[in-house]
């Protein structure tokens, strides 16, 4: 047999053992069979195109673009080579996102050779994103969680490796590496549940789509979270209250007693006005009042006046017509008060007065000092003061020097010093006058001697007792 | 256990698409033909 044709077998063979690991997703195995098949024979179209899409099948796609490329190189016309090409650049920005997963890829070797291991994961989580068959993304982001002891997350990161292809190496070592550095813990608790939720120590762990969430283990405490919330809502109440307390009540307070101020001065203001308004109401009633007083006593006045009128003409009358008594009509003359009559009214009256007062006043005075002299000092009263309301200065003043004596014998000595203090006075001179001195200096004199037996015999009895002190001291 | 360097080390970057061209030129396509006919011309 030629050697091509052995060539070719041989190529064919290896062929189809790409083909049935393809079929079992053992890609790694693939590629190695399909290279080995290109080495036997570089115009493989099948091979080759397998290769392409084997490439493809682990995320390697511009791997397989370029085979496919080289395999339209070779063969042009028919040649499925086409439709895979086709089939991704069919999709517009499908390429592209693949080319940034790439990139983001490659930034994320450089990133964890430079001990930047969490830029580098969040950088192969976007990769991921975009090109969810990266296997290479998906080893080296495993690797990161095992790195930053991550291990769940590395886990999940392989199966999904290990989905993609089989048989890869690193994906199966570090599979391994997980499961050892699993058995080396036993003391830690595991906890598998539906979601692949594992419990440790101080935190919890579980995925969620491509994230990996890792929160504090539940406490005791925590787990109890009805008693948690009744204890926080009562805490917030008590802290809620002593808010209340000590800043909105105050200024509540402050408020309604700055209300209740301001009422009270407005109320000591309408107070204050009000008695003003009483004082000044009480000022004019006392006006009104004095005014009514002054009325009354004008009226009063008035009617004194008429009066007085009416009997200086009647008296005048009957002076003329001479058909009453003088008695009487001196009774009705000492009525009338002559300072409320008028010029005319005066003249009137003392006419009549000129004309009947002194024939009276002698015969008041003679019968005075008669009932003086009997000792019926009453009757002798009345009739002098009635001459003293004639004539006060009657005889000199004598009438009025009886009436004081008279006064003075009755024990109205009061009285009495009145007149004789008004004979002094208003009748210089008169012999009057001069007994109604000797009877004051008389007076002074009895009261002086009076006071002067008084504090001698108050001396008498200090002495007494001064004496009988003395004695008493001696005896005991 | 791991060592995450030497780990590392092994993951090279990826093709990008503006690498596609020169990937195609640089592709090694010897296969056993062009082996086996070296041989023989050297033996002649």
């Amino acid at each position: 047999m030629e050697y091509t044709t052995k060539l070719m077998y041989q190529s064919n063979y290896w062929y189809n053992d790409g083909l049935k690991k393809a079929n079992i997703r053992d890609m790694s195995g693939a590629v190695t069979s399909l290279r080995r098949s290109l080495q036997y024979n570089r115009e493989n179209v099948a091979a080759r195109n397998l290769l392409g899409l084997v490439y493809y099948g682990r995320g390697d796609v511009v791997e397989a673009l370029v085979e496919w490329i080289l395999s339209k190189n070779f063969q042009s016309e028919d040649n499925i080579a086409d439709y895979y090409i086709g089939r991704i650049q069919e999709v517009p920005g499908e390429l592209e996102s693949i080319n940034q997963a790439v990139k983001l890829f490659n930034q994320s070797i450089e990133l964890a050779g430079q001990n930047g291991e969490d830029l580098a994961i969040i950088q192969l989580k976007k990769a991921i994103a975009a090109h969810p068959s990266y296997v290479k993304a998906h080893q080296l982001l495993a690797l990161l969680y095992i790195q930053t002891g991550q291990f769940s997350a590395a886990r999940k990161e392989l199966r999904t490796a290990h989905k993609l292809d089989t048989t890869d190496e690193i994906t199966l070592r570090y599979m391994h590496e997980i499961t050892q550095i699993r058995k080396s813990r036993p003391s830690r608790a595991r906890d598998r549940g539906k979601g692949g939720e594992e419990k440790q120590e101080q935190t919890v762990t579980y995925n969620i789509g491509n994230e990996t969430i890792i929160q504090p283990a539940s406490s005791v405490f925590k787990e109890n979270s009805g008693l948690h919330t009744f204890l926080n809502i009562a805490v917030g109440v008590l802290v809620g209250a002593a808010v209340m307390w000590f800043l909105i009540m105050p200024a509540v307070s402050v408020g309604r007693q700055k209300k209740l101020n301001e009422q009270v001065v407005s109320f000591s203001d309408r107070i204050a006005t009000q008695e003003a308004q009483i004082s000044a109401l009480k000022t004019e009633l006392d006006d009104y009042r004095a005014n009514s007083e002054e009325s009354e006593d004008l009226k009063a006045q008035s009617a004194s006046t008429q009066e007085s009128y009416e009997i200086v003409l009647e008296v005048a009358r009957h002076l003329s017509a001479e058909d009453m008594g003088d008695k009487e009509m001196m009774e009705q003359m000492l009525k009338v008060s002559p300072d409320s009559l008028g010029k005319t009214g005066r003249q009137r009256y003392d006419e009549v007065a000129d004309t009947l007062f002194p024939r009276m006043c002698e015969k008041l005075y003679k019968t005075a000092r008669e009932e003086y002299e009997a000792g019926d000092y009453d009757e002798a009263l009345s009739s002098l003061e009635k001459v003293v309301k004639m004539d006060e200065g009657y005889q000199d003043g004598n009438a009025l020097l009886l009436l004081a004596q008279t006064f003075e014998k009755k024990g109205e000595q009061d009285k009495a010093n009145i007149r004789y203090q008004k004979l002094v006075e208003k009748y210089k001179g008169k012999e009057a006058s001069q007994k109604a001195q000797k009877a004051l200096d008389g007076q002074n004199e009895k009261k002086d001697t009076k006071d002067k037996d008084g504090r001698d015999g108050q001396d008498n009895q200090d002495d007494q007792d001064d004496e009988g002190g003395q004695d008493d001291n001696k005896d005991s | 256990m791991l060592d995450f360097a030497e780990e590392l080390k092994k993951f090279q970057p990826s093709l990008e698409v503006e690498d596609i061209e020169g990937a195609v030129y640089q592709e090694d396509l010897t296969d056993m033909t062009d082996i086996l006919r070296e041989m023989i011309e050297q033996t002649k």
